[in-house]
């Protein structure tokens, strides 16, 4: 149908075919990203051929095509090595030395890394012989086993940086992590079990899918209702009560009703969907098909990131198993209920985290975070259809609320705060890891020292970021007054340590910052304070989407302040300016990435002053020309060269003291 | 509009503290201008859709507080108890609610403008003085409230490709750009050529198309208007003239029966560009480029600058006595159908009338207009590409145009006719051979470019192009409208409708017209759809005067006569033949 000089094998078109047949079929754009995820298998780059055939495959432009293969970073115009080397960059991999493993990688594979920082995304570095490309990415979502790095499609966890070049050659390594006597497990009952495989009839004999044929016979607004009574809140990070946004949904909407799985783990810090893809398949899919029961929806997507290509392959291979039982299709268990679940991969975009991100992501666009009002999702969201997006672990929740009942779930935990959630330690801690705990039953203190084994030989516990890196820091030395609530229902204020604060969302709010998406990052008294700012600024300008001007500028700005800082020409405004640049971020943004990328950088100021003004001492440099850097200017001897009234002390002003 | 206002529910709005009604549907940055308060704005266009990205109309909101009973809560003046939100919130993409409250003036929102302007001009080259769009640029005017006359900003600023052709006619610099997104939605809604996008991520987005499907539709130069900044330029205009030394008179667009409500840019009788005016019964607030850049040939070296009659076998200047002379002694020879007059649908109302006046008074026997098709779209462009069909309808110069000119041509070609006017048209497309209007007696012609026909008329009357004028004419949707003088003609040039007049006069003696306010009395005294109108009294939005038949436009055929031949005065800019 479409000509093009490349020869597409008619495999693979059929393979594009049935990608394209996951999606209404007026909805076609949906697939502009699968199709180019199999045309970058396939040919190993999308050039502009790639993009002209898909658009027209699609019945799209091919600038529709383009503003994809350039927003997404998975997706590449050049061609890489035989062997792919993704190396994480983000906080906890850069603090395991992910820089050095960097370092000796390109070494080792004779690759001369190109510096051009201009430039969104990290580029690709290919070795002259062609068989090894490196690049940086952001988080793996592995950061319990930091520094991880993926040859193709493989991920490396506890990567020697000394030693990086062994990935090459060894197979990847699994975590395999016996459950703490402080944790509750539910959700991760099975996570790290040895003899426990992915496949359904394992799931089977540990009576899975039991609570889809009881969910099936019941009514269900029943089931809303459990899970309202249950009090579950979202586990993706903003804690949102499940229920209630279930409620949204009308039982007799006549548009179709669409469940959205958000498996787009990325906040740095959190890695506990991974576990669940990757080991627990079964159990996700029953809380996507209970919760496709009970909304009504008879088509589910399951927006996966791109960095979980074998965690895809799982859920794909476990839809069909699933399907095969009838858990799933035309009439599930006799139910009279049809429902479809797809997987659909994501390419590397962390805002795709955001719902209506994810939503315009999966309409085959650019991850534009909508408007709300007037796209709440639950009225105007997936093709403008009514549309429930919840995390994972949230979905899985739903299956041990209707097998316990959302009252006795509700017994769990604390009012406000029920069940249980999985908690990822990661930093300088002793055994990082995952830790499911009832929510609030456990204290920071306990986290870090019982769970997590405390602090390595030597060091001393400097802060702590509660809920993914956009979770506002706690200084290890700070008290905080909390509310706590008496059985006679009134509230006492109580002053507590960081080691004291419960782990829960009311608890870690209460205390300045929030419990996220459940990711605590520990930083030992050895962390430069600018360093992990600078990291974390690095990672959020790169993955602003870029759509509304105060994240897309402000987020940038940060991050070059914070760089400036790091080289060591921070001027005594730095930190003022740093602070102000967040203040006009935060609040002022189409979605909450505004918020996620201003609260560190606001609460790494104001609770380090002392580090961000010893970093901050230069007098401000006389403002440069706009366009060009004094160097140039210099060189272009296009300006007289006047001397300064006073040293700007930066080293971009020249070493002569002349502009 | 009284109408709606029956039928569509009101709400009271609170702004800047004074309570308002507004009908339901009214965007909250509609309500407040409205209510006289402006609120700056990038992203939103009120022809386009919302995607609120640029953050500049940020306002504190509040909504009606509601008591238990689920109505809102009433306070001692009587009106409904607001609930302010904590956040700011944009204004463009959210329509009034009954109790809705909303600061504009806050310190809040102050403090947000002056936030989002520092965040826009960060990146953006402050090179003002030598940029194209200063004057007019949307960043100058809000940097002028909310803008710092110092930068906090140390960095480097993040480079982006300049002076990128993105199409034929438009030319953009991504430095400048602020990815308000208004030009993408605008190929995507309006002109339904989805070609623009943004590649890249973060503050490293960049505005492009595809290298292969260019910004090359018809529509391409409306970017360039509602860039609120100077990213997208005219390739026509840019660099050509500083914007505020541009004259800007109302007037319409000529080039098609829609008539597009115009402004023509001008500064010492030099016309530099065309823009659209906003007129929702005609145009909405956009042109089509072919339109819009269908002027060059007013500066064409061919224009006729002086009166010319034959003497001998030459066309000799002459003074304007002289030549009028010498035309109606002409006409005056001819009797009948022995005369036939050419006239165009390019002509005003007011021309039209005349030469119905002097068609009369000579008793002619033959005259219609040449019509003029070319391809339309069902955006703007029209088939009909006269503008002023409906105009020679409504004042009797022909039923249909067009149904007498074969036999016109024939009757030429006979020699049954020997004296022919014709009036800004040329004559030898019309099938009528070089050898066939040597052989006239008279050819009379009035016209601004000269031609083959001109160079072998018996006289020639040199007249003004649309922009030199004053006068109507009827759209294609029977809407009066009118043209206004923006510069004056070159040389010794007449406005038409005093050759008109002088002509009449000439052949029939005085006729009490001084001005071209009388032919339009007159002729509304005549004319009943006119009735009680005067030149002044059609606004600049014109007037519907006529009910138009809804039957098609007759087929467009290339054979007809075309419109090429003034592409080839157009700017350099259009390329696409």
């Amino acid at each position: 149908m479409v000509s093009t000089s490349t020869h597409v094998p008619a495999e693979l078109e059929q393979k594009m075919d049935e990608a394209i047949a996951r999606y209404p079929h007026d909805r076609q754009r949906s697939a502009a990203m699968p199709l180019l995820h199999l045309w970058q298998e396939h040919f190993g780059l999308i050039n502009d051929e790639g993009v002209n055939w898909i658009a027209a495959k699609l019945g799209l432009q091919p600038i529709n095509i383009l503003e994809l293969v350039t927003f997404y970073p998975m997706f590449r115009q050049g061609r890489a090595g035989k062997t792919h080397i993704r190396v994480c960059r983000t906080l906890t991999c850069a603090m395991g030395g992910s820089y050095r493993a960097m370092e000796n990688l390109c070494a080792a594979t004779g690759i001369v890394r190109n510096h051009d920082t201009n430039g969104m995304h990290s580029p690709v570095s290919v070795s002259a012989d062609g068989n090894f490309s490196i690049e940086f990415v952001e988080c793996l979502a592995s950061c319990g086993t930091a520094p991880v790095c993926m040859v193709n499609d493989d991920l490396h966890e506890h990567v020697s940086p000394e030693h990086a070049a062994n990935i090459l050659t060894e197979p990847k390594s699994g975590l395999v992590r016996p459950a703490h006597p402080l944790e509750h497990r539910l959700v991760f009952k099975n996570i790290g079990r040895k003899d426990w495989t992915t496949g359904i009839d394992c799931y089977l004999k540990d009576g899975g899918y039991e609570q889809l044929r009881k969910a099936v016979t019941m009514a269900k607004t029943d089931i809303v209702n459990e899970v309202k009574t249950s009090g579950l809140r979202g586990r993706g990070g903003a804690g949102f009560p499940c229920g209630v946004k279930w409620s949204f949904i009308k039982q007799d909407e006549r548009k179709p009703v669409y469940l959205i799985c958000n498996a787009d783990e990325s906040e740095p810090g959190t890695f506990k969907d991974r576990y669940i893809i990757h080991e627990d398949p079964h159990q996700l899919l029953e809380g996507v098909l209970i919760s496709c029961y009970a909304l009504n929806a008879r088509t589910a997507y399951i927006y996966i990131r791109g960095e979980f290509p074998e965690g895809a392959k799982i859920l794909e291979h476990a839809i069909e198993e699933a399907r095969a039982h009838n858990f799933l299709g035309m009439n599930i268990l006799g139910s009279g209920f049809d429902v479809n679940v797809h997987v659909h991969r994501g390419a590397g975009a962390y805002i795709c985290g955001e719902e209506t991100g994810l939503i315009e992501s999966l309409e085959g666009k650019r991850a534009y975070p909508r408007i709300k009002p007037p796209y709440f999702p639950a009225v105007l969201g997936l093709y403008m259809s009514p549309t429930i997006v919840n995390n994972v672990e949230t979905l899985c929740h739903v299956k041990h609320i209707i097998a316990m009942g959302g009252a006795k779930y509700a017994q769990l935990g604390r009012t406000n705060n029920t069940g249980t959630r999985i908690v990822c330690v990661s930093g300088d801690v002793q055994r990082p890891g995952y830790f499911e705990i009832e929510l609030g039953a456990v204290t920071m203190g306990q986290l870090i020292y019982d769970m997590a084994g405390g602090l390595k030989e030597g060091q001393t516990l400097k802060a702590v970021i509660p809920g993914g890196s956009s979770a506002k820091v706690l200084r290890a030395d700070e008290r905080f007054k909390l509310k706590e609530k008496q059985p006679d229902g009134s509230t006492i204020d109580r002053e507590m340590s960081l080691f004291e604060i419960p782990m829960d969302f009311d608890s870690l709010a209460a205390a300045g910052s929030m419990a996220g998406s459940g990711g605590v990052i520990v930083l030992d008294d050895s962390r430069d304070m600018v360093w992990v700012l600078n990291n974390i600024n690095e990672f959020y300008a790169h993955e602003s989407c870029g759509q509304c001007t105060p994240c897309r500028e402000g987020s940038l700005w940060m991050k070059k302040i914070t760089d400036r800082m790091l080289l060591g020409g921070g001027v005594v405004q730095d930190p003022k300016t740093l602070t102000t640049v967040a203040d006009n971020i935060a609040g002022r943004t189409i979605c909450a990435f505004g918020e996620a990328c201003a609260w560190p950088t606001q609460s790494f100021v104001q609770k380090f002053p002392e580090e961000f003004a010893s970093r901050a001492t230069k007098p401000a440099p006389p403002p440069l020309p706009p366009e060009y850097t004094s160097q140039e200017l210099l060189e272009q001897e296009q300006i007289p060269t006047l001397p300064l009234t006073r040293d700007p002390g930066w080293e971009k002003a020249g070493a002569s003291g002349m502009i | 509009m009284n109408e709606q206002l029956i039928n569509v529910p009101m709400f009271n709005v609170q702004i800047d503290g004074v309570w308002h009604r507004f009908p339901r549907g009214t965007r909250v940055i509609e309500a407040c201008a409205q209510a006289g308060t402006f609120v700056p704005r990038y992203c939103y266009h009120k022809k386009l859709s919302s995607p609120g990205n640029c953050r500049m109309c940020l306002i504190e909101m509040g909504m009606a507080r509601l008591g238990p009973d689920r109505k809102p809560e009433l306070g001692v003046d009587g009106m409904p108890v607001i609930n302010w939100m904590p956040r700011p919130q944009i204004s463009c993409a959210q329509d009034v609610t009954d109790g809705m409250g909303v600061r504009t003036n806050s310190p809040l929102v102050e403090e947000c403008r002056r936030g989002v302007m520092e965040f826009l001009l960060i990146n953006h080259p402050l090179d003002c003085p030598i940029c194209d769009q200063a004057g007019e640029c949307e960043l100058q005017e809000f940097s002028v409230e909310y803008g710092s006359a110092s930068s906090r900003f140390l960095e480097n600023k993040v480079k982006k490709p300049k002076n990128v052709e993105l199409g034929p006619r438009v030319t953009l610099d991504d430095e400048r750009c602020i990815l308000c997104s208004r030009c993408i939605r605008f190929c995507q809604e309006i002109a339904k050529d989805d070609v623009l996008g943004f590649v890249d991520r973060g503050s490293h987005t960049v505005l492009t198309a595809h290298p292969g499907k260019r910004l090359e539709n018809n529509y391409s130069l409306n970017t360039v208007d509602i860039c609120p900044v100077g990213a997208l330029t005219s390739s026509d205009f840019r660099f050509k003239m500083r914007v505020w030394f541009l004259k800007e008179t109302k007037s319409f667009c000529t080039s098609c029966a829609t008539g597009c409500n115009t402004l023509i840019g001008t500064r010492e009788d030099v016309i530099y560009r065309q823009t659209p005016r906003e007129n929702d019964a005609v145009n909405s607030s956009w042109m089509c480029d072919y339109g819009r850049l269908n002027f060059g040939y007013i500066e064409s070296e061919r224009r006729l600058l002086e009166p010319r009659i034959l003497s001998g076998e030459k066309l000799v200047p002459v003074d304007w006595p002289t030549a009028m002379a010498q035309a109606a002694a002409q006409l005056k020879h001819c009797q009948g159908l022995e005369v036939a007059i050419i006239a165009s649908g390019r002509m005003t109302n007011e021309e039209l009338w005349l030469t119905a006046q002097l068609a009369k008074t000579l008793g002619v026997g033959w005259i219609d207009i040449v019509p003029r098709f070319g391809p339309g779209d069902d955006i703007l462009l029209s088939e009909d590409r006269n503008p002023n069909s409906n105009g020679t309808r409504l004042l009797g110069i022909t039923a249909e145009p067009g149904a007498q000119l074969p036999a016109i041509v024939e009757a030429v070609k006979s020699g049954a006719v020997r004296a022919l006017l014709v009036l800004g048209e040329d004559p030898t497309k019309l099938g009528l051979s070089l050898e066939q209007l040597k052989e006239l007696p008279s050819l009379i012609m009035m016209d601004i470019l000269s031609s083959v026909a001109t160079e072998n008329a018996t006289v020639v009357l040199p007249s003004f192009a649309f922009a030199e004028k004053r006068g109507s004419m009827i759209n294609g949707e029977g809407r009066l409208q009118r043209l206004n003088r923006a510069v004056r003609a070159p040389g010794q040039a007449r406005d038409d409708w005093e050759i008109l007049r002088d002509l009449i006069q000439a052949c029939a003696g005085t006729n009490g017209i001084g001005s071209v306010e009388d032919v339009f009395r007159q002729m509304s005294e005549t004319v009943p759809h006119l009735a009680g109108l005067s030149l002044s009294k059609i606004g600049d939005l014109g007037v519907h005067v006529m009910e138009v038949n809804e039957s098609p436009a007759p087929p467009y055929t290339p054979a007809s006569h075309d419109i090429e031949e003034e592409m080839e005065h157009q700017p350099p800019g259009r390329t696409s033949k």
